[in-house]
Order: structure tokens, then C-alpha cells, then sequence
């Protein structure tokens, strides 16, 4: 009687065992089609074209194209044209392994590719949890460099990054590993760049395609290397010569006098640090800013909510449905971009003068800060770094960084009136 | 023939205390031991880890060997018709096997308090030679600059690489910015938690100049386990010349090549 | 002492009629069934099923720990994305899912819901609990925290991630971690429930305990099963309120912005969690005013299942049956005064540390005495290496090994390397698994003829233990030396670290072993059910043991007894002067020798 009880029992425990083991070999890693880019080109930035989405065939094509010139994340291919070092490559591509001589392989996939995704697009499994998201390679777009704004950073500024960490984002410091291991992270940075950069072209010219070419690129390897992967990789061969030239800090000039020259200038009208940064400085001038990566989606966003609610056709709508459910796998949710708080001490791009100079003078690439330089003279940028230093230590330069976060908002002399409205 | 399964049993049991006893034995010799020590204090921990090792290994051998000669002798098999021994207990043996324990334990436990004060306790009238903060998943440095105070404008900033002179009382201020961190020196046999709000002493003292390592020992995330840091020891003169390279290289107003 | 008079029905064998169960449709039957025998078995299997999740979640964990970010077998198509590896957010899951499924979703269950239901009416003589109703819910309440455990898996972020103590801020800030979303919020939720069903499982066992002995069944003559169970339902009744209480102050600082763990001026991720003023500390206090109870809620009654099979086996009265009684208690009490050995890294005044290594050094002493009176009990017995005597055995022959590490770490300066390492996760897997789940499958197959009416297969139940016994000290033994160098626990990848980059050969060898622990339980599970079905039909004693339950048909009827059974003796009564067989059950008619020895011995 009470044996015959349990029958219903084995099933749950039979069904689960059968789940679990009946599932096949793991597939190898392969890198993901742009799949946001490849439906919603954006060649001209103010509107998105519904019929310039690339059909399946030529989503194909691409992909082929880039297996060729570059590889897989096991087996990266780099062409002489790209610049890139193959050795070095190899040392940070494939799965978590050591070679014979007991060198770790696999770098990227030990240390990087929980955030930074193995395409490199900013979207591995923990991205969506952390704030800011981690950078997308694909637009090869940097914010923390030596090099002008629209320039690539040098290899220096991105060693830099690895090694110092980014402060007040999820970006740790790897400055234990090797030398050697740095490199050769620096370069799969550069190659998953390269990559994304070259597979944006790649779409953008079968946008720019007329009829007669029947949808296809001419695929030689002459035309592919000269007009798509060189232009893109000179950049980043040029970015060791971009450096910003930074003229000598000036002598003679009292701290204090020159944090004062600093403060008037970063309330002034043509650096107006004040509009974004607030008067206090607590970065709550404005709030509502998106950086590059998140404007597209949120044009993208704004786009396909107006065809939701407008009277777009029956194609549209299918069109906007379906771009929905690649928006949610492809990309995260954008969130503002809020400006930095000056007076906690923590800088992303580095604390050295130097770097709070660069910053300045080139403005942050991807974000809303923009480039003092041609406005704002360059000693007097000098004058902003002593000024922004002077900042997280309070007025009277006695209040310790971990105090400053909680400091009643100083009310500089010469704004009273911003404190009577 | 039915008493060999009862030896097979017996000699199972045995195998606790004779593998477990190599184990540890072999331990040492394949290096999956107590890390080298350099630090000051470290060796009151360690002796108290032998000797409590010793201690229990001989309850822990005793206890199963004796085990094991009673599952040999006592097998049903080897009694025949014998019955078992009609045995409610011995008052005597309760009292025996529960005051010896006592008095060993509180022996312990007493023979425990000098160590844990030292470590703990006895904090260094000194003030702090680095502050060490915890964040996920880093440990961010700020060394007193000249003033040798904290909080000024002229502290140094680093990550996770702490340097420290040898052969001196080293006071580090343990903060946390965000959540639980636990600083792990196994080489110093130093370990505390990191708790937001509160700032912790914590105090040791380097024997010898080398590298180590920094653990996170306690779960702050994801990222737990990459939260990775080197304590190195130099002499003095090194850790001054050392600490001015670094602010050289945080007041740097040129790009330098490295 | 009352004197009984004896019962008029005797033999028991002839007797088969069981009363007639009062309505019986399926759903009341065995569904919202009230009677404890099949509420015990509900718990049994639901246990039981989490155990093999648990086991796998263990798997995954080993795996990580040994071959780091290598492609992992079957699971690996879930992560695709990272080419096959475990991302190191899913690790942290595992081992915080692992942990919580083993201590809420199997331990305590299968300890107190399966074994405290069917055994607590069966061995003090009751038809059944004193609240059925109150019981079948006992079960049922842990249903939403089977799905609020499981179901968490599949939320964005997927389960909680914030290790089983689930220490703030990680914990309380939703943006700290993946999993601290939606995972953690019905982490807690699910303790609830969990909480819910122990607690109305325990003011029952209490109740019955106390109130629904059979005539002549005086407290001191309850076996130590019993004794065990109703301790334990005491500590249950005094932590849970606690636990509760703080699972809804870290929900509140998750759901409703108050501040009682996180402090001020804090960021996490970039964001501020909540309002501040509160104190991480006052969360650890909470847990483990619980939790450290709680460690013994999990080890007590496998205690004292275990010493009921001892004797059995070894045809032996236990030894010193009031000295086991008295550190059962003792071990209860001293149990509400060590929890702050679990922070003595915390951060909390370390002056309390000196306070708390003392009661915890003395707590060492009854669980001492235990070990001593179970060698007393096998020395000059007579023993049978039934399985389940094998399992016993074993349980007392680890709980040696979990009982003394445990000295390390309630020896503060020691514990100041050794906290957080692999040597507190050898000693609890050694407390735990190697004692109280070996005690568990003592249990098993020593009561499930009563539970099914048949006997396990013996010769494969002992190969089962073999290979169980054999892989669990593989894999936990070397754990103690990895604590020695101080291998920190829950690191996804420990190997970067000079310290211990030279261990990964030593964690295959252990995942090797724990793959191997795992797959013998396949013998187990096909012997389990195999035997329900075909098993040797067992009679009503089938071990000719003493306990009241061995008097029941097995399975037992509803109303569980066929007479009123009247107890004569203590239950340990094995080979006493006088009598032809070597045992006098709990209701067999006086006999004056026996007693006069028995009241003698005493």
C-alpha cells in the first residue's frame, strides 16, 4: 500500500538526470555579427532609414569577409596591413590554457571577456550589471588618452589603463601581470578594435552600394584591404605621433593664485566647466546627457517607440518588432552619463596633472565633455588642473578626500548671487 | 569466511588514521604547507597551529585506532555465541573523559590569549604608514605624503602594489568603500575584514625584503577573486627613494615614456 | 515511577488489522496528507531531490575550482557567449546556491521534516503528531521556497550571489553584484518560508514529545533519537525567531530604502544603496545568532540516529545514556553563546574575541564526551556490519576528524590564517556531509523497511559506502592541508596567485574524487528505489531492534499501532542476563532478571 505511493516520485528525479546529460559538445567560440549596426545603419546620424537594413545574404557576406581578414577568438588572423602582432595576439586569443613553456594562453578570456564580451562589444554576462558598462571596442572609440579627441590612443594610454585600472568604474587594476601580458591584452584590445571598426565599414559600404552592383561587394582582396582595413589601421599606426603637445606648466606663478586664475576660468564663458560640472562642482550641473554609445540606442529607442504609437505602415511595424528583439539581446539599456564629481578625488583618466591637462585640453571622446583646446589657452588650462586638484581638499585645503563627499555645497565667492534665487 | 568481511571493515576504519597521518606528513614535503613566514609575529601563530596540531593529531589517532581494534576484536563473526558485554556505562570513565577535556580546552584557550592580543589587541602608539581601502575588486593605497598625514593634498595614490619598509612596526588604516573585504597577507599570517564605516588597524611587522601577496578573503562580488595585490619589503632607504618616485610620477606635468 | 499494567494483547505478529484511515481520497491521502508517515516521506524525497541538485551545483563548483575558465562539460552550453567557460558571477552563484540548497533545502529537512516526522509518533508510541494539520503545512510551507529557490536561477542576474551567510553590503545593495537583484530578494524570501516550515515543525515535535508518550515511556527511557529531535526543535523555536526577523530587515534595506546594514557614505557600482546609519556587523550578529544554533540543528538528530543504530549493531545498551542526554542539552545551550567565533576576522572589538574562543573551546567538550561514549558503545559488543552499521561507524570515525579541526579555528590567533580557507570548508563538509549525511544514510537504510516494508540490497548498499567513504576523504581530507596554506574558499580562480598557483594539480585530484562521490550515488539511488519495489519483504523487526516502531507492521498502518503499546524499559536493553534472545524491546512483558540487571546498571 504505501510503497506504490512514490511512483510519481522517480519521474522528476529520472526527467532531471535525462536533462543534464543528454546535451551534446560544447561549440567553439565565434565572434557576433553587429547585428544593431547591420539592421539600422546611421550614416547620417539625424534619422534611421528603414530600408537600409542589410538582408541575410549580406549579413553572411560580411561575416565572411571578417573570418578571413581576422579570424576566430580561437584562432585570430592578422594581415600584415592591419599592424597588429600575431605573436602577441596568440598569447591573449583562445580559451584559458599554458603553452609548453608554462606561459599562460588565453588572456582575454581569463580577465576580460566577463565584461568585455569575446567580440569585444561591451556585452559579456556581467556587463549589464555594472555601472558604467564597460567599453565597446567596435566603434574604436577611447575616452582616457594622450591623443587628440578624434585620434586613437597610443599604446602608452592604454598600458596605462590596464595597468592603473579606471577609478570610480568596474575596471580593476591589472598592473601584477607581466609586462609582457599587458602587451599582448593592449593588442587584442587594439585587434578586437581593428575588428569592429573594419566590420562598421564593411556595412557602411554595402549601404553606400548602387543598383548595379546587385547587392554584393566586390570582393577582392585588393579592394577590401585598400579602401576598408588600411584607413583604419593607419590610425592607429598614427596615434604614436599624435601625442598632444603640453607646454610646461607656468613657472614663476603662486599655487594659489593660480587656483584662483583656475576657479574664474571654470566659471567663465569660454571654458564653463560650471554649466555641466555645477558651482559646486559636485558634477550636477546637467543630468540628462547620454555618451556616444548610448545615443544611438536611445535614438534607436525614441525611433521605434514613435512607430509603435504612430501610423506607420504594417512593414514598419514588423520592421520596429523585430528591431526590438535585437535591441535587447545586442545592447543594454542606455543610461545617463552624469559629469564628474570634482570633489571626491577619483579620476578616471588619472590623477597626474598631465592627465587632468589631456583631459582638458582634448575633452573626452564618446562623452558630452568637450575639447577646451582652441577656446581655452593652454597655460590657462594649466590654471584649470591647479584649480580642479585644489578641489576634493575643500576651500580651505584642510578637508580630507573621504570628507569632501559629504561637504555642504561651498558657495564660491562671486556667485552669491546663484544662492539668493 | 564471515569474518573476513568484518576485517575488510575494520581495516577501512584503519585507513583513516594511517592516510590521514600521511597526509599531513606528506604535506610539507610537496610544498601544500604553511606558507614562508617574514613576519614578526607570525611564528606564535604557527607554533600554536603545531601544537594544537600535535594535540589533536594524538586524540585523532587514538581515538580511531582505537576504533578500528574495536571493530576487529568486537566483530560479530569472531564472538560466536558470546554474547555482547551487558554494559549500561561507567560513571567513572564520564567523569575521567569529561574533566580531562575540560582542563586541556581551558588550558588552550587561556595558552591562546597573549598571541591573539599581540595580533589584535596591542595596537602600535603610532600614527597610520598607509591607508588601505578596499574596493570591488582593488585595494586602493594612499601613503601619507611629506606631512605624514592623511587627507592632505599631498597623499600618494596607488593600486594594489603596497610597498613597505622592512624591520619596521607598519600601521595600515583598513577602510572599505563599498562592500565586505577581508586583507589576507598569508605571508604575514595577517587577516582582517574591510568593513564600509569603519576604519580598522591593523599592525605588523615585516622580517624580510620580497614580494607577497594581498587575498581578498572575504566575498565582495564577482569579481571576488581578482581582487589581487603584492606587499613588497624594501629597506628604508629603497621605501623613500621608492615613495618619491611615486609622487614624481603622480605630479608628473609631461607625459614620461616608460 | 507509575507502575502500568500489561497490555492484554500479545503477540504482536498476529495482529495485522490497521485502523481505518477516516476519509481516503487520493489528495488526502498522499498529497495534503496529515499523517506524519507520509508527510516524512514527502520530505523525504522532496530532500532528497534537492540533494542531487545540490550535488550537481557541488559538481559545477569543483569543476571551476579545478580547471578554471576551461570549458565545462554539458553546462558549458549555457555560456556560449564566453566560449563555453564559467563566467566567475555564475561560480559565485553556484557555491551560494550549493550551500543554501544543502543547509535549508536538504539538511534540516531531511533531518527534522523527514526523519523527526516519521520516527518522533513511531518511537514514543503516538498515532500521530499532536497537530496533524499544523504538520502537513510544515510541508507544505517549504514549497515556495523550493520555487523561490529554484525559480531564482532563471532572473535576470540569475540566483542570489552573496554566499549563504549573505553578508550586507553585498547582500543589501541591489546593484552590488548580478544576483543581488531579483536572486537575492527571493533568497530571502525563500529563507522565510524555509523558517515558516521548521518552526511549525518544531512546536509540533515539542508538543508531541511532551504530551503523547505511551504509558511507561517516562523521558529518560526515550531513545537518544528522540531526545536529539526534541533539543533541536527547542533551538529551532528560540534561533528561528532572529533569523526571521533580521531576513526581513536586510529585505526591507533591499525593498524599502531603510538602513539597518549599510552605513553611511556608502557607493556600490556607483551608487549610492540606501540612506545609510546602519552597521554591516549588526547583520553578522543576526545570522549567526541562528545560524551557529542552527549548525546544530543539523548535526543533533543525525547524533542521535546514530547512537539508536550503534546499539542495534553492536547488540550493546549504550553507553552512558544520561551523559549523552546531558551534552545533547549541553551542547543546545552552550550553542547560543559561540556564535561570534565566526567573526573573530570581523571586524568586531577583539576583546569579545577572547570571550567567545572560551565557550567555544567548551563546547568542544560535550560533543567530546559523545564521541567517548560512542566508542563505549562498539567496545565489547557484538557487531553486525549491516550497511547501516557501516554508515554509523563512519559517521562516528569523521565526526572525530570535524570535531577536532574545528579546535583550529576556535583558537583565535590560529584562526587568523586559517579563517575563510579551505580548512573551515574541510571542517563543515566534514560535519556535515561526512557526518551528518553519512548519519542520514545510516538512517535510511536502517529505517526504510519500516518506511517501504522491504529491506535495502546489503551488498550494494556497502559498496555504496565503500565508494562513498573512500571519495568523500579524498576529497575533503586534502582540503585541511589546502586550509594550511591558506587556499581562500570561494575564489573562482585562485591560481594567479603565487601563493597557491602550485594547488591546481591537488584540486583535480579532489574534483576527480568529488565527481566519483557523486556518481556512487547512482548505486544508491537505483538500490533506493529498486528496494521499494523488489526488495525482500521485511517483517516488523527486521533487525531485531528494541525501539517502539520495530512493534508497528511495516509500513505501518494509519494510526501506526495495531494495540496500545505499553513500555517496560529504556530502548538500549541488547543482550541483557536472562533472557534467550540477545535484546528485550521497549514492550516486551517485564522480566525480572533483565530489569533487576537493567535497574542495577543504572
Amino acid at each position: 500500500m504505501m510503497q506504490a505511493i512514490h511512483f510519481y516520485s522517480v519521474v522528476p528525479v529520472v526527467a532531471l538526470v535525462v536533462a543534464l546529460t543528454g546535451c551534446g559538445p560544447t561549440p567553439p567560440a565565434s565572434f557576433r555579427l553587429n547585428m544593431v549596426e547591420a539592421i539600422s545603419p546611421t550614416p547620417e546620424k539625424d534619422s534611421i532609414a528603414f530600408e537600409q537594413e542589410l538582408t541575410g545574404d549580406q549579413q553572411k557576406q560580411v561575416a565572411t569577409i571578417l573570418l578571413a581578414m581576422f579570424g576566430t577568438p580561437d584562432e585570430p588572423v592578422c594581415l600584415p596591413e592591419s599592424g597588429l602582432d600575431s605573436a602577441k595576439l596568440r598569447l591573449a586569443a583562445g580559451p584559458v590554457r599554458s603553452d609548453i613553456v608554462g606561459r599562460k594562453n588565453g588572456l582575454f578570456r581569463e580577465h576580460c571577456v566577463h565584461c568585455h564580451g569575446i567580440t569585444g562589444d561591451g556585452l559579456g554576462p556581467t556587463a549589464a550589471f555594472l555601472n558604467p558598462y564597460p567599453r565597446d571596442y567596435r566603434p574604436g572609440i577611447f575616452k582616457f588618452k594622450s591623443t587628440e579627441r578624434a585620434d586613437k590612443p597610443t599604446h602608452g594610454d592604454l598600458v596605462r589603463i590596464l595597468n592603473n585600472g579606471v577609478s570610480g568604474t568596474s575596471m580593476p587594476s591589472f598592473a601584477l601581470l607581466s609586462p609582457v601580458e599587458v602587451d599582448a591584452l593592449v593588442e587584442y584590445v587594439r585587434y578586437l578594435s581593428i575588428r569592429g571598426e573594419t566590420e562598421l565599414a564593411l556595412m557602411r559600404q554595402f549601404f553606400e552600394l548602387d543598383d548595379e552592383d546587385q547587392g554584393t561587394l566586390p570582393e577582392t582582396r585588393e579592394f577590401l584591404i585598400a579602401e576598408v582595413l588600411e584607413p583604419i589601421a593607419e590610425k592607429w599606426t598614427a596615434a604614436a605621433d599624435a601625442v598632444i603637445p603640453v607646454p610646461e606648466m607656468p613657472e614663476g606663478m603662486d599655487l594659489a593664485e593660480s587656483i584662483e586664475t583656475g576657479r574664474k576660468l571654470f566659471f567663465g564663458d569660454k571654458a564653463n566647466c560650471v554649466k555641466c560640472h555645477g558651482v559646486t562642482a559636485l558634477g550636477d550641473g546637467q543630468a540628462n546627457d547620454y555618451d556616444d554609445w548610448s545615443k544611438n540606442i536611445v535614438k534607436i529607442d525614441t525611433k521605434l517607440d514613435s512607430v509603435a504609437t504612430g501610423d506607420a505602415d504594417a512593414e514598419e511595424r514588423r520592421w520596429a518588432a523585430e528591431f526590438r528583439k535585437v535591441l535587447s539581446g545586442d545592447a543594454l539599456d542606455p543610461r545617463t552619463i552624469p559629469p564628474r564629481n570634482l570633489r571626491q578625488g577619483i579620476y578616471r583618466g588619472g590623477r597626474r596633472p598631465v592627465d587632468i591637462y589631456y583631459r582638458i585640453h582634448a575633452g573626452i571622446n564618446g562623452a558630452p565633455m568637450p575639447a577646451a583646446k582652441g577656446t581655452v589657452d593652454p597655460q590657462d588650462i594649466w590654471h584649470i588642473v591647479n584649480y580642479i586638484r585644489s578641489l576634493p581638499y575643500g576651500l580651505d585645503g584642510e578637508l580630507g578626500a573621504d570628507r569632501a563627499v559629504m561637504m555642504p555645497p561651498a558657495t564660491p565667492a562671486g556667485l552669491v548671487s546663484h544662492e539668493e534665487n | 569466511m564471515n569474518r573476513l568481511g568484518g576485517m575488510f571493515w575494520a581495516i577501512v576504519f584503519l585507513a583513516v588514521p594511517v592516510l590521514g597521518v600521511a597526509t599531513f606528513a606528506v604535506a610539507p614535503s610537496i610544498n601544500v604547507w604553511l606558507p614562508k613566514d617574514i613576519s614578526e609575529h607570525g611564528h606564535e601563530i604557527d607554533s600554536l597551529f603545531y601544537f594544537i596540531l600535535i594535540l589533536t593529531g594524538v586524540v585523532f589517532v587514538a581515538t580511531e585506532l582505537l576504533l578500528f581494534w574495536f571493530l576487529w576484536k568486537y566483530d560479530a563473526a569472531a564472538r560466536g555465541d558470546t554474547k555482547a558485554t551487558y554494559l549500561h556505562g561507567s560513571h567513572t570513565l564520564e567523569v575521567v573523559w569529561t574533566i580531562i577535556p575540560a582542563v586541556v580546552l581551558l588550558f588552550l584557550a587561556i595558552y591562546q590569549m597573549n598571541a591573539w592580543a599581540n595580533v589584535k589587541m596591542r595596537r602600535p602608539d603610532m600614527p597610520p604608514t598607509v591607508e588601505v581601502v578596499g574596493r570591488q575588486f582593488e585595494w586602493r593605497l594612499r601613503y601619507p605624503g611629506g606631512d605624514g598625514m592623511l587627507g592632505t593634498p599631498d597623499d600618494i595614490h596607488l593600486v594594489n602594489d603596497l610597498c613597505l619598509p622592512v624591520d619596521e612596526d607598519i600601521l595600515v588604516q583598513l577602510k572599505s568603500m563599498d562592500v565586505l573585504h577581508s586583507f589576507f597577507l598569508p605571508n604575514l599570517r595577517i587577516k582582517q575584514d574591510a568593513v564600509p564605516g569603519m576604519k580598522i588597524p591593523v599592525w605588523f611587522k615585516g622580517t624580510e625584503t620580497g614580494s607577497s601577496d594581498i587575498v581578498c578573503a572575504e566575498l565582495c562580488g564577482w569579481g571576488h577573486y581578482k581582487m589581487k595585490g603584492r606587499v613588497t619589503f624594501v629597506t628604508r632607504p629603497e621605501f623613500d627613494a621608492w615613495l618619491e618616485r611615486m609622487e614624481a610620477e603622480q605630479e608628473a606635468t609631461q607625459e614620461v615614456t616608460p | 515511577m507509575s507502575t502500568v499494567t500489561a497490555p492484554t494483547t500479545t503477540p504482536l505478529d498476529h495482529v495485522t488489522v490497521a485502523k481505518p484511515h477516516p476519509v481516503s481520497t487520493f489528495l488526502s491521502t498522499y498529497v495534503f496528507s496529515k499523517d506524519h508517515k507520509v508527510i516524512g516521506l514527502q520530505f523525504l524525497f522532496s530532500t532528497l531531490l534537492w540533494f542531487l541538485i545540490g550535488g550537481l551545483l557541488a559538481l559545477a563548483v569543483r569543476w571551476q575550482v579545478a580547471w578554471p575558465w576551461s570549458d565545462v562539460p554539458v553546462l558549458g552550453k549555457l555560456f556560449a557567449q564566453e566560449g563555453g567557460q564559467m563566467s566567475p558571477e555564475f561560480y559565485t552563484m553556484l557555491f551560494t546556491m550549493h550551500a543554501t540548497v544543502m543547509i535549508f533545502l536538504v539538511i534540516i529537512p531531511i533531518l527534522a521534516g523527514a526523519f523527526g516526522n516519521f520516527l518522533i509518533p513511531l518511537m514514543i508510541g503516538a498515532d500521530d503528531m499532536a497537530f496533524p494539520t499544523l504538520n502537513m503545512l510544515s510541508y507544505w510551507f517549504m514549497w515556495p521556497a523550493f520555487i523561490a529557490f529554484g525559480a531564482s536561477f532563471f532572473f535576470e542576474g540569475g540566483a542570489a550571489a552573496g554566499g549563504w551567510t549573505s553578508y550586507p553590503p553585498l547582500s543589501t545593495s541591489v546593484v552590488s553584484s548580478p544576483g543581488s537583484g531579483w536572486g537575492q530578494t527571493l533568497w530571502l524570501l525563500g529563507l522565510t518560508f524555509v523558517g515558516v516550515s521548521s518552526m511549525l515543525g518544531s512546536v509540533n515535535y515539542m508538543t508531541t514529545i511532551i504530551l503523547m508518550r505511551a504509558p511507561g515511556m517516562t523521558m529518560f527511557r526515550l531513545p537518544m533519537t528522540i531526545w536529539a529531535m526534541f533539543i533541536t526543535a527547542i533551538l529551532q523555536a528560540f534561533a528561528l525567531p532572529v533569523l526571521t526577523a533580521t531576513g526581513f530587515m536586510q529585505l526591507a534595506d533591499r525593498l524599502f530604502a531603510t538602513g539597518f546594514f549599510s552605513p553611511e557614505g556608502l557607493i556600490v557600482n556607483n551608487a549610492v544603496p540606501g540612506p545609510g546609519g546602519g552597521q554591516p556587523l549588526l547583520w553578522q550578529h543576526l545570522f549567526w545568532f541562528y545560524s551557529h544554533p542552527a549548525v546544530y540543528i543539523m548535526i543533533l538528530p543525525a547524533m542521535g540516529m546514530v547512537s539508536d543504530i550503534l546499539t542495534c549493531f553492536a547488540r550493546k545498551p549504550l553507553f552512558g545514556y544520561r551523559p549523552m542526554v546531558y551534552s545533547i542539552a549541553g551542547i543546545a545551550g552552550l550553542g547560543f553563546i559561540v556564535w561570534g567565533h565566526h567573526m573573530f576576522m570581523s571586524g568586531m572589538n577583539p576583546a569579545l574575541g577572547i570571550t567567545f574562543m572560551v565557550s567555544t573551546m567548551m563546547i568542544a567538550l560535550p560533543s567530546a564526551v559523545k564521541t567517548f561514549n560512542w566508542l563505549g558503545t562498539v567496545w565489547g559488543g557484538k557487531i553486525e556490519f549491516t550497511t547501516s552499521m557501516l554508515f554509523a561507524l563512519s559517521f562516528v570515525s569523521m565526526f572525530i576528524i570535524g570535531g577536532l579541526s574545528g579546535i583550529f579555528m576556535a583558537a583565535t590567533p590560529v584562526d587568523i590564517f586559517i579563517h575563510d580557507t579551505y580548512f573551515i570548508v574541510a571542517h563543515f563538509h566534514y560535519v556535515l556531509f561526512a557526518g551528518t549525511a553519512m548519519g542520514v544514510w545510516a538512517a535510511i537504510y536502517f529505517w526504510f523497511p519500516k518506511m517501504f516494508g522491504r529491506t535495502m540490497n546489503e551488498f550494494w548498499g556497502k559498496v555504496h559506502f565503500f565508494l562513498t567513504f573512500i571519495f568523500l576523504n579524498g576529497t575533503f581530507f586534502t582540503m585541511h592541508i589546502l586550509g594550511a596554506v591558506g587556499f581562500p574558499r570561494r575564489l573562482a580562480d585562485a591560481y594567479h596567485y603565487e601563493t597557491f598557483h602550485h594547488l591546481q594539480p591537488m584540486n583535480a585530484f579532489m574534483t576527480w574524487c568529488a565527481i566519483g562521490m557523486v556518481a556512487s550515488q547512482v548505486i544508491f539511488a537505483v538500490n533506493f528505489f529498486w528496494s521499494m519495489f523488489y526488495g525482500p519483504v521485511a517483517g516488523r523487526n527486521p533487525w531485531n531492534a528494541n525501539g517502539l516502531e520495530w512493534t508497528t507492521p511495516s509500513p505501518p498502518g494509519h494510526g501506526n499501532f495495531d494495540y496500545q503499546p505499553v513500555v517496560y524499559r529504556g530502548p538500549y536493553e541488547y543482550s541483557p542476563p536472562g533472557v534467550e534472545t540477545d535484546h528485550l524491546m521497549q514492550t516486551d512483558p517485564p522480566n525480572p532478571t533483565a530489569d533487576a540487571a537493567a535497574r542495577q546498571a543504572h
